[in-house]
């Protein structure tokens, strides 16, 4: 059990590494920042500039300059607002994380229920209504969708206001908008998952036991169908942190995703480093969290 | 019971959620801009959503009517004293929104922050004309400038003048991020990153009060969310409203669209010097090629007007009796075959413009229809600078691009970035080569006499018509969207200086 965590470590220590070098590497290809944050200077007076920025250093150095100040988190000063980087990315993440976390409970709320329901009662007209949807959700963009609800609840019914981060009537639709990004995958996995078990012998010998329904699903047939639920929520997690940017930009959130498209824009090396590193992290620390809960889902994995 | 409870609880959900949007407070003029600057300090940034909410928070020595007219702000009257002095008379009792007097001081105070090297404000070059700010008498200041500079006072209509004390005891920084105080109708209430940026009406400006007490600039990435927020009364306008939403804001009950000529205006700058454009009948077959009415009309939804060469008809210099190339693919065909060029060639145009994709794709069209086979590339703003500016300016053949003027009304301030070969020189060093241009350039704003100005820039007009440096295209509008319960016309400066909006009833 020990040996598995600390190899686990191990493999994120690696993956950091990893996704700096990919930061690091991605930018340098893609442009020069001084002649956007100089754009009608004379070439010598952006010499100067890049000389003060270390952009004239060889690649290599400009890296290991880079690996070293990311770990004592200084990703340097954003070109463009002028104050260190991590912090403006750090002050953005809990709007973010919220609803990422948000559409994620939403995805799930739906996805367990529905799924089971399906599973247990095949081929009734609940299925077959799920399954319609799964896939009508899983052919919609985020951004389209989006714009659909602002349409319907917004401004034809008013209920809602259209965009912002204010009270919580304005973190519905985001909410919903990129839950019905990630709730079809889920609710197409606790379906297959709980199809496939829920006719094993075990299941069978359950119900012989005298136990309710109810206890049969939700203890016997559920924990073990809950495998594959753990690592595709691990992995929309990612995902959904991903699909929270163009949300953002749609509502107008102001969230790290936001941010990056911004940063990217004005080839603000700072921003865009520390952003893609602290959502690395943020998804690598949430893959760790999914191994060690399998861990504790599947006794057999600890003995292997 | 449970089920009435149910019911009940539903409703009260329902009204709470409601609530938010119809309780919008009328004493409140909410702007919807597309981002939010990232500081409020109004030398330290060059971007319009900036300038459009700096105007309203600061004043300058000069402003500009609706009509576009200087009018006295905090310089009551103005003249020159010789060829490189002009002298400003200050309004007196102004007062800052800390409280205090704004002095000749703070006004000197102000230039010296831009004009000092080490301070590093991208509009540097807007102003590095000027020599010294001189405070002759309290009320009075002169400006000296290092040569004759006919553009002073267009300089002059947006430079903030700035507390000397004030920004001394906060810093830099502070002034830009939390603290930047002025004499404007508006000051700062409250800045939210990312978000938004609310203006309260400040109660001693010289002006009297504004009608709306409360400013708010939210910043809305998303047009669909833009115009979602203007039909609902989220927000009361939004700017660039592209042709195919005009309709719809046209139309809808709480919204109208207001739209005038501004000076932005649109080209594509060829590269003359390499082959096919280094040729002179080449790049006037470019021009003939293309059908600008069709292009304004289709494309733009009629919200352009189709310009003779680059030099707009509102800036100081135009022409009236250059007249535009005229659509004419034929004649286009017959200079390509005396050039060299009987069955054509194949070019790259490049182009960072996306909001006007469909009209650079109609343009490689037609460029295609005569025999200039185009393939257009387009890119996204970042990486697109550096393609377009960097080392040996690479987009090899042409870039299709628009020039606002930086809203000053003059043919210098688009003649000398697109055409002017030296080192600032900003898109002409890469690809104009036009012989003998540079020096007509740097006569026509080395002296003060308008005359003759006038008369310099009418050659110069003649001579890049011949040349075709460019293709020249059109200018096109400036169209807000406006909640019809505010009162407010677009400007030809593009600026929204809110003073003049006013609640409708």
């Amino acid at each position: 059990m020990t040996a598995l965590v600390v190899r686990r470590l191990l493999r994120l220590v690696v993956v950091c590494v990893g996704v700096s070098l990919v930061a690091f590497s991605i930018l340098q290809v893609s442009g020069d920042p001084v002649s956007l944050m100089l754009p009608e200077a004379p070439d010598s007076d952006r010499d100067v500039l890049r000389q003060a920025m270390g952009f004239n250093d060889p690649v290599v150095v400009q890296f290991v300059r880079f690996v070293g100040n990311a770990f004592r988190g200084d990703f340097g000063k954003s070109f463009f607002h002028r104050t260190p980087a991590l912090p403006l990315v750090l002050e953005r993440m809990p709007t973010t994380l919220t609803l990422t976390v948000l559409a994620m409970a939403l995805a799930l709320a739906v996805a367990l229920p529905v799924g089971i329901y399906s599973a247990v009662r095949r081929d009734s007209v609940v299925d077959h209504a799920a399954t319609a949807v799964v896939f009508l959700g899983q052919s919609m963009p985020v951004f389209w969708t989006g714009i659909m609800l602002i349409l319907l609840f917004a401004v034809q019914w008013r209920l809602l206001p259209v965009s912002g981060w204010n009270d919580w009537s304005s973190l519905v639709l985001p909410t919903i908008t990129l839950g019905t990004f990630s709730a079809p995958l889920l609710l197409r996995i606790v379906r297959s998952s709980m199809l496939e078990v829920i006719n094993l012998d075990y299941v069978r010998t359950a119900r012989a036991k005298g136990l309710s329904e109810w206890f049969v699903i939700c203890r016997h047939a559920l924990v073990n169908a809950a495998l594959p639920l753990v690592t595709v929520t691990g992995l929309q997690f990612g995902l959904l942190l991903g699909g929270a940017v163009i949300t953002e930009t749609v509502f107008a959130v102001p969230g790290v995703g936001r941010l990056i498209v911004n940063a990217i824009r004005q080839l603000d090396f700072p921003v865009v480093q520390a952003a893609v590193f602290v959502l690395a992290m943020i998804i690598v620390l949430v893959n760790f969290a999914v191994d060690m809960l399998y861990v504790y889902l599947n006794p057999q994995i600890r003995v292997r | 019971m449970t089920r009435l409870r149910t019911l009940a609880l539903t409703l009260a959900i329902l009204v709470a959620l409601a609530l938010p949007v119809l309780a919008q407070p009328k004493d409140t003029l909410v702007v919807g801009l597309a981002s939010i600057i990232d500081t409020l300090d109004p030398h330290m940034h060059f971007q319009r959503v900036g300038i459009l909410v700096n105007i309203n928070m600061f004043d300058s020595l000069l402003h500009k009517t609706t009509r576009l007219e200087y009018e006295p702000s905090l310089a009551v009257s103005w003249k020159s004293v010789t060829d490189t002095v002009w002298e400003f008379k200050l309004r007196q009792g102004v007062k800052f929104h800390t409280g205090d007097t704004m002095t000749a001081e703070d006004v000197k105070y102000s230039f010296d922050r831009v004009i000092d090297p080490k301070k590093k404000s991208p509009q540097y070059g807007n102003v590095r004309a000027i020599k010294e700010v001189k405070i002759v008498a309290p009320d009075t200041v002169q400006l000296i400038t290092d040569a004759p500079y006919p553009l002073l006072l267009e300089r002059l209509v947006f430079f903030p003048i700035v507390p000397r004390k004030h920004v001394e005891k906060v810093g830099d920084q502070t002034f830009g991020e939390s603290a930047a105080v002025g004499t404007g109708p508006w000051k700062l209430a409250e800045y939210k990153r990312d978000q938004h940026i609310k203006l309260e009406a400040f109660d001693g400006h010289w002006r009297g009060k504004p009608a709306f007490r409360y400013l708010v600039f939210r910043s809305i990435p998303e047009v669909a969310t833009q115009v979602a927020e203007l039909k609902t009364g989220g927000v009361d306008i939004i700017r660039n409203v592209l042709a195919d939403l005009v309709p719809e804001l046209k139309s809808h009950p709480q919204t109208y669209v207001t739209s005038t000529p501004i000076l932005r205006t649109h080209y594509v700058m060829l590269d003359m010097r390499q082959a096919p454009f280094d040729k002179k009948a080449v790049r006037q077959a470019a021009n003939y090629a293309i059908d600008r009415e069709v292009i304004v009309q289709k494309m733009m939804g009629g919200l352009g007007r189709v310009v003779p060469t680059v030099v707009h008809p509102a800036a100081f210099g135009y022409d009236p009796s250059v007249t535009p190339y005229p659509y004419d693919p034929k004649k286009a065909k017959e200079l390509l075959a005396q050039a060299g060029y009987p069955n054509g060639m194949d070019i790259t145009l490049h182009s960072a413009f996306i909001e006007f994709r469909p009209v650079f794709e109609a343009l490689a069209q037609m460029l295609t229809e005569v025999g200039i086979r185009t393939s257009p590339k387009m890119w996204d703003p970042g990486p697109a600078y550096n393609k377009f500016f960097q080392g040996e300016g690479k987009a090899t053949h042409g870039a299709y691009g628009s020039w606002g003027y930086y809203s000053v009304f003059d043919a210098d301030a688009i003649l000398h970035p697109l055409y002017h070969t030296e080192p600032g020189g900003w898109i002409g060093k890469w690809y104009a080569r036009v012989e003998g241009l540079d020096p007509l350039i740097d006569q026509a704003r080395s002296t003060v006499d308008q005359a003759a100005r006038k008369r310099t820039y009418s050659q110069i007009i003649r001579v890049i018509k011949e040349e075709a440096p460019s293709i020249f295209l059109f200018h096109q509008f400036d169209t807000l969207g406006i909640s019809k319960k505010v009162d407010y016309a677009a400007r030809g400066d593009e600026w929204l200086w809110l003073f003049d909006a006013k609640p409708k009833r």
